[in-house]
């Protein structure tokens, strides 16, 4: 597994018109390892999720800091020229790295429904997402199936729509859709909330072995120390919008 | 008052489910399925299990939400489930539900106060003066009296769930039942929410907490009750007892082992399939009988597993 990092975010200064957001935050991802956020709630963790991600819509935004995806372009340090730019620079940013979102990264949200269309099949959500892969496969049907198999569901959940899974099935479901594009990371904001205790093993567990399986390297919101303890490799911990932690 | 607040009886729940599309088929679910447990006054007590486990069920048909199927529901000694919808209306000040879903459960036109004044004024037969004077005062010991004027989109996750609350309260019930009152809150938030309902409940008013946090039903409960497959599968008081219900014990501790794997069987103990202790001799009752409630070391402590009910034989008897 290569040593070069997925994500290289250093001294991170976000703020809101009144109050400073995020202050001097440094972060990093490697391949196949999974690094944690944590935090109390108001403390920046999503944020910082969404600037990894640069989608960003505050004023006046970013103050300070460099982001670097190194395994993609060492060189590019992707909030050059935002920093102090207002939003106005922020959707410039957004537009400049629509390539990396669902390919370089994805995203798996707190509640899976929000992540999945409601109208549409499981499979073909999959095939759009395994479309999106740097070389997409000649046969997509079979590399549906078997990302599917890869969270432990059957191909019978191809021709279901959400509305008829259960929960797990459907965080699953979410799950595979961000791994079937094959990104180099995947941030996943607080995959647990909602779940009963044995659910949430069970998707944090499937969340880093899909992960760790594909070298991809996991940024995981959380705040579930427990959760945290067992599973980061990495913790990163966000002081509380007064200071405490 | 010495009897319970809350009885259930051999309580049975089947819902017929549609699928999705106006073609599928109809099929029933067996959602709760032989359910018998009292709550006492001044007692809290947990039903915890995971999800589609009946927990949210039981708490519904317990207030009259949706009727049983089956069994008997039983409110401070007077039968519940067989009164009308027009003979319940008088008596269910002293019966109150907390929702999950605060946001939904408040009007975005109303602020707070209004919220606990009209709920006082409607239930509580208080005037206009008297509304706002129980109202300003249950706001003030939920900590939101600052927030009375505020309307439900203006207040935080927490703030409304207090609103919520503050509702119930006022009215001072003999029973509160909630229904995952900290669900999608932050911990720290969690646990002022569940400070403000138990640390507020009048005196000798029982509350049935529905929850999946197992560290909220080991804090702030007297008896948990684990449900699984629409059945309970423990009763225990976490102060005294740890659980000893392969199942329960996952279901407190998920990391101690392995997670189950299989699908819940139909016949006999729906644990089964992945149940350690479902070996040797006591394996072909697993197989084919459904374990009954068995008291282990304590009458407060039932499990339903023929394993442990076995083991436990020679020293104590079953009931």
């Amino acid at each position: 597994m290569s040593d070069t990092p997925l994500v290289r975010l250093r001294d991170l200064t976000i703020a809101a018109p009144d109050r400073a957001l995020i202050e001097g935050v440094d972060l990093d991802v490697m391949p196949g390892r999974v690094t944690a956020l944590i935090g109390p709630s108001g403390s920046g963790k999503s944020l910082t999720a969404r600037s990894v991600m640069c989608v960003l819509d505050v004023d006046p935004g970013i103050q300070r800091g460099s982001l670097h995806l190194p395994a993609f372009d060492p060189k590019i340090d992707w909030f050059e020229g935002v920093c102090g730019g207002g939003v106005r620079a922020q959707k410039a940013l957004l537009r400049r790295t629509r390539h990396l979102r669902g390919a370089y990264f994805t995203y798996s949200p707190q509640s899976a429904s929000s992540a999945l269309n409601p109208g549409r099949t499981i499979g073909r959500q999959l095939q759009l997402a395994v479309m999106r892969r740097k070389q997409p496969p000649a046969d997509i049907s079979k590399e549906v199936v078997g990302v599917l198999a890869e969270v432990g569901l059957g191909p019978e959940v191809m021709r279901s729509i959400p509305g008829e899974l259960s929960g797990g099935m459907c965080q699953r479901a979410a799950l595979a859709i961000a791994v079937a594009p094959q990104p180099a990371l995947v941030i996943a904001d607080e995959p647990e909330t909602g779940l009963d205790p044995v659910l949430r093993r069970a998707v944090v567990e499937l969340l880093v072995r899909v992960c760790r399986e594909n070298g991809a390297g996991l940024l995981l919101i959380s705040h579930n120390h427990d959760t945290v303890e067992r599973i980061a490799d990495t913790v990163v911990s966000l002081p509380g919008p007064e200071g405490q932690a | 008052m010495s009897g319970p607040v809350v009885a259930v009886k051999a309580l049975h729940k089947t819902f017929q489910l549609t699928g999705p599309w106006p073609w599928s088929p109809a099929r029933d679910v067996r959602a709760v399925r032989g359910v018998d447990f009292e709550v006492r006054p001044g007692e809290v007590v947990a039903l915890v299990g995971q999800s589609g486990s009946g927990k949210t069920t039981v708490s519904r048909i317990i207030l009259g939400l949706e009727q049983p199927s089956a069994g008997e529901i039983w409110l401070e000694g007077q039968r519940w489930d067989t009164l009308s919808e027009a003979q319940r209306r008088s008596k269910r000040i002293r019966y109150q539900y907390v929702p999950q879903d605060a946001m939904g459960a408040l009007d975005p036109q109303q602020t707070a106060l209004e919220h606990v004044t009209e709920t006082l004024r409607v239930l509580g037969g208080c005037d206009r003066a008297e509304a706002v004077e129980k109202g300003m005062d249950m706001l003030k010991r939920l900590g939101i009296d600052h927030r009375r004027d505020a309307l439900p989109r203006e207040m935080s996750g927490g703030e409304q769930r207090r609103v919520t609350l503050a509702r119930v309260l006022a009215l001072e019930p003999a029973l509160v039942v909630a229904d995952e009152p900290t669900s999608g809150l932050d911990p720290d938030r969690r646990e002022s929410v569940l400070q403000a309902l138990i640390g507020n409940l009048p005196e000798g008013a029982a509350c049935v907490l529905v929850t999946h946090d197992m560290s909220e039903a080991r804090a702030w409960c007297d008896r948990v009750f684990a449900m699984l497959a629409g059945r309970v599968i423990e009763e225990v008081a976490l102060s005294k007892a740890t659980p000893a219900h392969p199942y329960a014990r996952i279901l407190f501790d998920p990391w101690s082992g392995p997670l189950p794997r299989q699908a819940l069987a139909e016949e006999g103990c729906p644990f089964r399939p992945d149940c350690s202790l479902a070996e040797g001799a006591v394996a072909s009752k697993c197989g084919t009988l459904v374990p009954e409630l068995v008291s282990l070391e304590s009458p407060e402590h039932r499990v339903a597993c023929h394993a442990l009910a076995e083991a436990a034989a020679p020293a104590v008897g079953g009931d």
